[in-house]
């Protein structure tokens, strides 16, 4: 079960997060559902509540136990109410970041920079280890004959998939590092596909509809290693590293919660958990470490010349 | 005795004379089918891709075996209330506002002022052009994780379609009693409701409960999108490929939507054939009912507030969308790329309508209940047809978009199909109650003559469920120009995939141009559609 | 014939012999409708046996009991026809038991038969309104082609209710004329429901009295008086 983790950048192919909080209490008992909130949205959750977000691109089980994992972590370190809220699309989480409804959010790369560029003051917290140098994995239909290679060339007259349309791993850096191998990203027959996640990049290319695709290098392992990967999908080149996911603090989170230093004292907690602790297995990772804007700055020039960040 | 008829002279046999205007909408209709396939690349290259029917089968071969371990059971019932909630809820909406509208552009309202009625009617196309996605989308930018976007969401597109069905209906209402209350000094609102409305009532009833059903299966695209209940869990198993537990999802939806339909189906007939007594039907009381409560309890249930749509939040977050938005980009790239694909948006509609009219006309005979008793045989099959009618369209089109991409190559075909097989789900349920509501006596006469079953349905059912069914497929091609943006990411997508990616972008001007193109082409159609309707007629 | 039934018919045992043309006669809801549905077959008796043209339907199956109903034709005050065809189609349905899907078919875009079908047309008069669609005819005109329907199909037995209700007298006699010849001229029968003293009085040679669905008279035409006649539709109205 632990091979299944926070891993894939895409998302479902879904655009909004779930807008009722009244069905994520439901998850919780429908009759304390019923006998907690009779009214209004703002006036059900604490105002003082930190409102905690990161898009289900895990397996629906696993976000079932990561949300009351990460939020029962979060509330007992820093001694505050926490509330947790799956969002299907990193596009939604932006928005509902910039609207205030979200204050810490699991962003990709690229989201994060979309959410900071909307949200004047938010600043990244932390990231994994593995989100300093993050790949991506090219992958081929066994019809194609290709073998394994880094020359990304041989992919250009493909019918080619991304996954997500704003996945960071699925779409961004490996458009980038298709145009820097000199295929323009856009450009192949057809037009290249939005599979909307992962997992339906793999199945796609398994059938050969598509003959080519890309997809998150951790996922491509975490199916390798459950041995879920159609035999017909090989591997074909991986990308060089770059950063992607971490942890993004809205502006008005302090104020709200009235926890002055609350993006160090988060910084400090995730950064400060000890090896093995369930929220670490959950994220795949073997430690956090702190995260900088600047980080992401590659990203943000890469969005905007592929037109992703305006 | 001899008796002749006064017919001194024998007269000439006219000759036949074909109606040119039906002859010119089919010969337009069957070049334009042409047309789209040839975009489709039908005519050209290969489009099958056998190679996939693994990934086909994995997915066909889980029906039979859905994922029922009790707790994702018990996590679909809890997601089927907010479901529930979200259809019950925007329904009732769109009622309130279907009626207030229905006022607006009603001929009745508009006497002889034709271009103000026009104006009305085009006003109606935008909410009506966009799909319930598209308006939960625009709407979470404002308001957030409040659960009005939802409600929003179904309640303001499915209100401009109520409007238009309710003011047709009452348009269609003989004027006789109406000016008669008005000539004895009766106000119009008076004379209307005295007048007008209690004749419409059955129509308007029927077609409420018949928007309770449709808004059950837009709550589940909402919930793909983000709106929470089955939708959301069926997007959570689809994105990891979980087809077992895609299928359980399908299956609570296909649940949801029968009951939906058999609470129809029970008013529509007490309302055709209402029992011989003066007080009221107990079932229809029963129903009435029973919808203000369900609508109460939906609302309690999401925690509806009022105040949340005029908060000083959503204000300011409309004002800096509206900023960001305003002026709309008129760069030629964009013009371009919009111009290309609303003629792929214009294809796959057309496809779709191609794919799903043939074959729901085949499949309402079958799929309607006979009037009378029938054979068990001819039972089990009606109830396989309308369970398999059920299924198409209980299976979200982004699923058919993806599984049938696996046994088709990338372009506009597999999305178009996607749609086809949704819409003859859709259509294949509508022409079966049309065939169930015909004059049963032309055909019965006619099996009372020794036709066989092709000749008695070919002259007694195809020529009085043509014209109705006609007009459900028309309203469909509408809905098909709209509902491309849900297959529309892989391969060819038309607009509706243009404006996912703008919106996924956050390119507001752009957005605003696409959301602009959508609602014009949304407004040819329905002009288009007028037209062949009027000739058909 | 025999019929025996207990629908909204009850007890009733009636026989029509070849060449016979007998006027069912009683009040609305008598059972005249019913007892005509059981004779052409569109309802099945719930007990007792029909037996038409010496043949129990209900002991035959598909093709067999189609053929026979080919032989059964029945003219129901116009409602059997399909207001959005045009005439001419209404006409040939007659000829369905005869005609393959395919030629039924191809026949709503090129009609087939067109010969018998406007010889038909033109014995009751509309030759002139072969290709207007039928829900713009009268009423009067629409019962006159359920007529030719008949024409074309060239039935045995000729069933028929109130065909001349919404006809000018002299084409009620026309219609009612065309209706016994057909019937009579291949050696069947006519059974007819009538309210028209008249025209029973000039159209048929027996009368079968219907109240609450049973026989209550049964008698040549030539046996009872102009009044006694009269008097039967007043008790009936």
């Amino acid at each position: 079960m632990s091979s299944r983790r926070v891993a894939r950048s895409g998302g479902p192919d879904a655009l909004l997060p779930p807008l009722s909080r009244r069905a994520l209490l439901a998850g919780a008992g429908a009759a304390l559902a019923a006998a907690v909130t009779g009214c209004g949205r703002s006036a059900a959750s604490s105002p003082a509540a930190l409102h905690v977000g990161a898009v289900p691109d895990q397996d629906p089980d696993v976000l079932q136990r990561l949300h009351g994992t990460v939020a029962d972590a979060v509330s007992g370190a820093l001694d505050l109410e926490v509330e947790y809220t799956p969002v299907t699309d990193y596009a939604a989480a932006v928005s509902l970041f910039r609207t205030g409804d979200l204050d810490l959010v699991w962003f990709g790369g690229l989201t994060g920079v979309q959410a900071r560029l909307q949200t004047p003051g938010a600043e990244p917290v932390a990231q994994r280890d593995i989100d300093r140098a993050f790949t991506s994995v090219f992958v081929v239909n066994t019809g194609t004959g290709l073998a394994p290679s880094d020359d990304l060339t041989a992919l250009a007259p493909l019918r080619f998939t991304y996954g997500s349309e704003t996945s960071t791993s699925g779409r961004l850096m490996p458009a980038w590092f298709l145009r820097e191998a000199g295929v323009d990203p856009q450009g192949f027959p057809g037009g290249p596909g939005f599979s909307g996640s992962h997992d339906a990049t793999l199945a796609l290319v398994a059938s050969g509809s598509y003959q080519a695709g890309v997809l998150n290098s951790q996922v491509w392992r975490s199916r390798t290693e459950e041995g879920a990967v159609d035999p017909a999908v090989v591997r074909y080149a991986e990308s060089p590293p770059y950063a992607d996911y971490h942890w993004l603090l809205g502006p008005q989170a302090a104020a709200r919660t009235g926890v002055p230093d609350l993006r160090d004292r988060l910084a400090d907690f995730f950064t400060g958990l000890p090896p093995g602790d369930p929220v670490l297995e959950l994220f795949g990772a073997s430690a956090f470490v702190p995260a900088r804007a600047s980080d992401h700055d590659r990203i943000e020039e890469i969005g905007r010349d592929l037109g992703l960040v305006s | 005795m001899t008796l002749l008829l006064d017919r001194p002279t024998r007269p000439a046999t006219p000759p036949l004379r074909r109606d040119r205007r039906r002859w010119a909408w089919g010969l337009g209709a069957a070049a334009v089918l042409v047309w789209s396939l040839a975009g489709a690349g039908l005519f050209g290259a290969d489009v099958l891709n056998p190679g996939g029917t693994a990934q086909f089968g994995r997915f066909a071969a889980a029906a039979l075996d859905p994922a029922i371990d009790a707790a994702f059971l018990g996590l679909l019932a809890r997601s089927a209330l907010v479901t529930v909630a979200y259809a019950a809820a925007g329904t009732a909406l769109a009622l309130a506002l279907g009626a207030v509208g229905a006022l607006l552009v009603s001929r009745t309202t508009w006497g002889r002022r034709r271009a103000g009625w026009l104006a009305a009617r085009g006003l109606l196309a935008v909410p009506r052009g966009l799909h319930e996605a598209v308006w939960g989308l625009l709407l979470v930018t404002l308001l957030g994780l409040d659960p009005w976007v939802g409600v929003l969401a179904i309640g303001l597109p499915y209100g401009a379609v109520t409007a238009k069905v309710v003011a047709d209906l009452v348009d269609e209402v003989p004027r006789g009693a109406y000016r008669a209350l008005r000539a004895a000094g009766a106000g119009r609102t008076a004379a209307a409701l005295y007048g007008l409305l209690p004749p419409a009532a059955g129509g308007l009833l029927s077609h409420a409960f018949y928007r309770l059903e449709c808004a059950v299966r837009s709550a589940v695209v909402l919930g793909m999108v983000g709106a929470g209940g089955l939708g959301y869990q069926l997007a959570l198993s689809f994105a990891s490929l979980r087809w077992e537990e895609v299928w359980s999802a399908v299956y609570a939806l296909a649940l949801l939507c029968l009951l939906a339909e058999v609470a129809g189906r029970a008013v529509r007939r007490r309302l055709a054939a209402p029992p011989p007594s003066a007080r009221r039907d107990p079932v229809l009381t029963a129903a009435v009912v029973g919808t203000v409560v369900l609508v109460g309890w939906s609302c309690w249930y999401l925690a509806l507030a009022p105040a949340a749509l005029v908060s000083e939040r959503t204000v300011a977050q409309l004002g800096s969308v509206l900023a960001a938005a305003w002026p709309p980009a008129t760069d030629g790239d964009l013009l371009r790329t919009i111009g290309a694909l609303a003629v792929d948006t214009v294809q796959m509609s057309v496809i779709a309508l191609a794919v799903a009219l043939p074959g729901a006309v085949l499949l309402a005979g079958p799929a309607a209940r006979p009037a009378g008793d029938s054979s068990p045989g001819r039972r089990v099959a009606g109830t396989l047809v309308r369970a398999g009618l059920l299924l198409l369209r209980a299976v979200p089109p982004p699923v058919w978009a993806l599984v049938l991409l696996f046994v088709l190559l990338p372009g506009v075909l597999p999305g178009a199909l996607a749609l086809g097989v949704y819409t003859l789900g859709v259509l294949g349920r509508l022409a079966a109650e049309a065939t169930e509501e015909l004059d049963p006596r032309p055909r019965t006469a006619l099996t009372a003559l020794g036709a066989r079953p092709a000749g008695a349905w070919l002259y007694g059912v195809l020529p009085l469920a043509a014209g109705p069914v006609l007009v459900h497929a028309l309203h469909r091609w509408e809905v098909a120009i709209r509902d491309t943006v849900l297959v529309g990411l892989l391969g060819a997508g038309g607009l509706g995939a243009l404006l996912a990616s703008e919106l996924a972008t956050f390119d507001w001007a752009a957005v605003t141009t696409v959301l602009a193109a959508v609602v014009v082409l949304t407004w040819v159609v329905d002009l288009v559609s007028d037209r062949a309707r009027a000739a058909l007629r | 014939m025999r019929y025996g039934g207990t629908t909204a018919l009850a007890g009733v045992d009636l026989e029509v012999s070849p060449g016979e043309r007998v006027a069912l006669v009683g009040a609305s809801g008598a059972g005249k409708s019913t007892l005509l549905a059981l004779a052409n077959g569109s309802v099945p008796p719930t007990s007792g046996a029909v037996r038409v043209l010496g043949a129990d339907p209900a002991a035959l199956s598909g093709r067999d009991r189609r053929r026979l109903w080919a032989r059964v034709g029945t003219v129901h005050q116009a409602l059997e026809l399909v207001g959005r065809l045009r005439v001419v189609h209404n006409v040939n349905a007659g000829r369905l038991a005869d005609w393959s899907a395919a030629r039924a078919a191809w026949s709503l875009v090129h009609p087939q038969g067109l010969p018998e079908a406007l010889a038909a047309l033109d014995e009751v008069g509309l030759a002139d309104r072969a290709f207007e669609r039928t829900e713009r005819l009268s009423g009067g005109q629409r019962q006159r082609v359920a007529i030719a329907r008949l024409l074309v199909q060239q039935p045995d037995l000729v069933l028929a209710d109130e065909p001349a209700s919404a006809l000018d007298p002299v084409l009620a006699d026309r219609a009612l004329t065309l209706l016994g010849e057909l019937a009579t001229a291949r050696g069947g029968a006519l059974l007819v429901a009538l309210h028209d003293p008249g025209l029973v009085r000039r159209h048929c040679d027996r009368v079968v009295g219907l109240a609450g669905g049973r026989v209550v008279l049964d008698a040549p035409v030539a046996a009872l008086s102009a009044a006694d006649l009269a008097g039967l539709y007043g008790a009936a109205t």
